[in-house]
């Protein structure tokens, strides 16, 4: 067994008793809000700044530690800004060329002291070659201004601190800091279904720059976004494979106790079938995943390939977990359906991971663009 | 052959193989298989047998004594390389090779390894004999019986399914010894000499038209108590020890054809112009299933990778194999029933498909057909879902009927 994967698999034991706690496994499921995570206890672990660099106070690791905390989150069906603040905003930042607003920045994100929202397009799109930005900076007397919108910005509207992804005025893309209450800026909460996510519409309509808040990335820019929005998704997918896994968990745990004619309902076919169903999906879409992590996390890995592993990644575990959350509902009976019994949270959250950073539908489209 | 299990090393191995495969794979064997007589068909799948063991391909997961000793590294790459190269499969040698040869290596005498496993390089080839007319999924109910008789067990019952039966030499028999043992405690193992007077086989034909199985009679069949493998009403054991043997990396090989040449002619048939003109591939709902059955394959191929890996490792699960016997069957279904529509009415007017082929040799509606063979044989896919649930996820087992 090689280093890292020790390293990981100690970060998922501690990552599953900080957030779900002894005994939870196996249970229906969580609060039905879904269970709140405290960031100083995520700080505190030092899982904000997996991604930042040691001599910024990170733990100088990659986009694979990173994914196990997201794949953990997804199992408790946490409520936290782990998505924008933490995979979106460290990973923007990392692309960029270093800068002493840049590198305070990511210091203060690893600390807990600051969330921070990367708005790199409208949360329901995927990457695609020749997509622009979604803000554009505009040239004025004093400086420059930004206009631009997107949608279901995961994170948005609780962060006190934007990365935004705008055209520079020389048409390339560059990043935008800025805070959310300057003028010209709206950030507009989106309530959704999923009440363990936070998404939000962000305007700007001329709103201020500050021309040393304008940073620009070290390599190939448009190459940059394209792999940012699919680490998005693949997080995404993470979060999907936990939630999946905790969702059959729970299921087995329940059919194993719950008697109907005298037996208990696992031992039927009906349902010991359907419960084998459901580890052959997450069999198949942990595979899957893990190639696109490893693919995403390896800086050698060629983007055109990196990009086909997280199309498949997010198709087959965003599908597979709306299933599966489906299931679990349905085996489970009248008690499954309740608000109490939270199993709705799972359904919630799988079917909104599902539409993220491009449904499983744009994915296939993405992979199908290639037999032409 | 065995090279260092480096990433040059293996590059290296794929290399050669890649070369070798260049070379030695027959030039339009599919044009030459299809329609191909029974006698065109064994000829051809003894010389590639042979052709494969003189480059040291043909048991590369049989011990280095007995002429293997390949590491799971290496064979992962020879048969990638294989299915990357549309090689033909080995069919009539692959009972011999994994099957017996798992069985005679975990339960066989010094003097039953010696005189089989060199045979079956040289072409011995050896059927399976477990089923029964009314022992297929519950196997163990098997009502074959052998009997005692001084130095010989005399044998009477009929088995069923058996693949490639008409032109075995040797069979793997599974026959109750024991009556009154409760059924898993009273099945002895024997190798039998398939000469043997009162055997006899008749093919059976299948939906697809084609005749792979054979139903063996056996009539007061004597065989000497030297060919008994394992002990005396232990077999079941040894069978339970020796059936998945060849599963992980014979999996694989099948995954890696699904991947390469099956997804290949898939595309392939959904571009080419049907008689309105329209290709297929340029309608968005072929495009999104094409992706779909792309997605699925990738994630077999890993899960195989998987699958041989953790079993060297020494930590696969007990429901590994099903899982991925499983999820293999359906896909071929799924894959080759779409491949049937896209082929629409002329992929029907195919009757005949080519032997030594894979799974999907693009004849799509008798593939369609032949997934079945998949889906039932070794495990029904609704064994595999019970033996998912009971040892994979431990939900409590079924109450024994009776």
């Amino acid at each position: 067994m090689s280093e890292q994967t020790e390293i990981r698999d100690e970060l998922r034991a501690v990552a599953r008793d900080l957030l779900g706690g002894p005994g939870r496994a196996g249970q229906a499921a969580a609060a039905p809000g879904g269970s709140d995570v405290d960031w100083q206890v995520l700080a505190g672990a030092d899982w904000l700044g997996l991604e930042v660099a040691a001599e910024l106070g990170g733990a100088d690791a990659t986009f694979a530690e990173a994914a196990v905390i997201a794949e953990e989150l997804g199992r408790a069906v946490a409520r936290s800004p782990y998505l924008g603040a933490v995979v979106m905003s460290v990973g923007t930042l990392n692309e960029l060329q270093p800068n002493a607003l840049r590198d305070r920045l990511l210091s203060e994100i690893a600390a807990g002291a600051v969330i921070s929202a990367a708005v790199l397009g409208s949360g329901n799109g995927l990457a695609s070659a020749g997509q622009p930005p979604p803000f554009r900076l505009e040239r004025i007397a004093a400086g420059a201004v930004l206009h631009g919108q997107a949608s279901f910005v995961p994170d948005a509207a609780s962060a006190g601190s934007l990365l935004l992804l705008a055209a520079g005025q020389d048409g390339s893309p560059v990043i935008v800091r800025t805070d959310p209450g300057v003028p010209g800026l709206t950030v507009t909460k989106q309530p959704v279904l999923d009440a363990t996510r936070s998404l939000g519409l962000v305007s700007a309509a001329g709103a201020e720059v500050s021309p040393d808040c304008v940073w620009q990335f070290a390599g190939d820019a448009r190459a940059a976004s394209r792999r940012l929005l699919d680490r998005a998704a693949v997080a995404v997918a993470c979060d999907s494979l936990g939630l999946s896994e905790a969702m059959l968990a729970a299921t087995v745990g329940y059919a194993r106790v719950r008697q109907q004619f005298g037996r208990a309902i696992g031992s039927f076919q009906a349902v010991k079938h359907a419960c084998a169903d459901m580890l052959v999906q997450i069999r198949v879409a942990r595979e899957l995943v893990a190639e696109a992590v490893q693919q995403v996390a390896d800086r050698e890995c060629a983007d055109d390939e990196a990009t086909v592993a997280a199309s498949m990644a997010k198709s087959s575990a965003c599908d597979a977990a709306v299933s599966i959350a489906g299931k679990a509902m349905q085996l489970h009976g009248g008690i499954g359906y309740t608000w109490e019994s939270g199993i709705h949270v799972y359904l919630k959250r799988a079917i909104l991971n599902r539409e993220l950073f491009g449904s499983p539908a744009a994915h296939r489209r993405r992979l199908a663009a290639r037999y032409a | 052959m065995t090279v260092a299990a480096t990433a040059a090393g293996l590059a290296e191995f794929r290399a050669a193989v890649h070369n070798w495969c260049r070379a030695h794979v027959p030039v339009s064997w599919r044009q030459a298989q299809t329609g191909a007589s029974d006698e065109e068909y064994v000829s051809f799948q003894r010389a590639w047998f042979a052709e494969l063991r003189a480059a040291g391909f043909a048991v590369p997961h049989w011990p280095a004594e007995w002429g293997g000793g390949m590491s799971v590294a290496e064979q992962v790459v020879l048969y990638s390389e294989l299915a990357a190269a549309d090689a033909p499969r080995l069919i009539l040698a692959f009972v011999s090779i994994h099957h017996a040869a798992s069985t005679l290596l975990a339960a066989g005498t010094p003097e039953q390894c010696q005189r089989h496993l060199p045979a079956i390089l040289d072409g011995e080839i050896w059927v399976q004999g477990f089923s029964e007319p009314e022992a297929g999924s519950d196997l163990a109910s098997l009502r074959t019986s052998a009997r005692r008789e001084g130095d010989a067990y005399i044998v009477d019952g009929q088995k069923l399914w058996a693949s490639g039966a008409q032109h075995a030499d040797w069979c793997l028999l599974l026959a109750r010894t024991d009556p009154a043992a409760p059924k898993r405690r009273g099945i002895s193992y024997f190798l039998l000499d398939m000469r043997t007077p009162g055997v006899d086989v008749r093919p059976i034909r299948q939906a697809t038209g084609e005749s792979h199985f054979g139903e063996i009679f056996l009539t007061d069949v004597v065989i000497p108590a030297s060919q008994l493998i394992g002990p005396e009403n232990g077999g079941w054991q040894v069978a339970q020890a020796t059936l998945g043997a060849e599963r992980g990396m014979t999996m694989l090989e099948l995954a890696e054809r699904l991947g390469n040449a099956g997804f290949g002619r898939l595309v392939a048939a959904c571009s080419r112009r049907g008689e309105d003109g329209a290709r297929p591939i340029d309608d968005g709902l072929v495009q999104d299933k094409l992706a779909g059955f792309e997605t699925d394959i990738a994630g077999l191929r890993l899960l195989c990778r998987a699958l041989v890996e953790d079993h060297e490792a020494g930590r696969s699960g007990p429901a590994d194999a099903s899982i991925v016997k499983l999820y293999y069957s359906e896909l071929l279904q799924r894959l080759t029933d779409f491949g049937t529509q896209i082929g629409g009415l002329p992929a029907q007017t195919e009757l005949c498909k080519p032997a030594s082929a894979g799974w999907e040799s693009g004849a799509w509606a008798l593939d369609f057909i032949g997934s079945w063979e998949w889906t039932i044989p070794g495990g029904t896919s609704e064994i595999q879902r019970t033996i998912i649930g009971e040892r994979g996820l431990e939900l409590p087992r079924e109450p024994a009927a009776g």
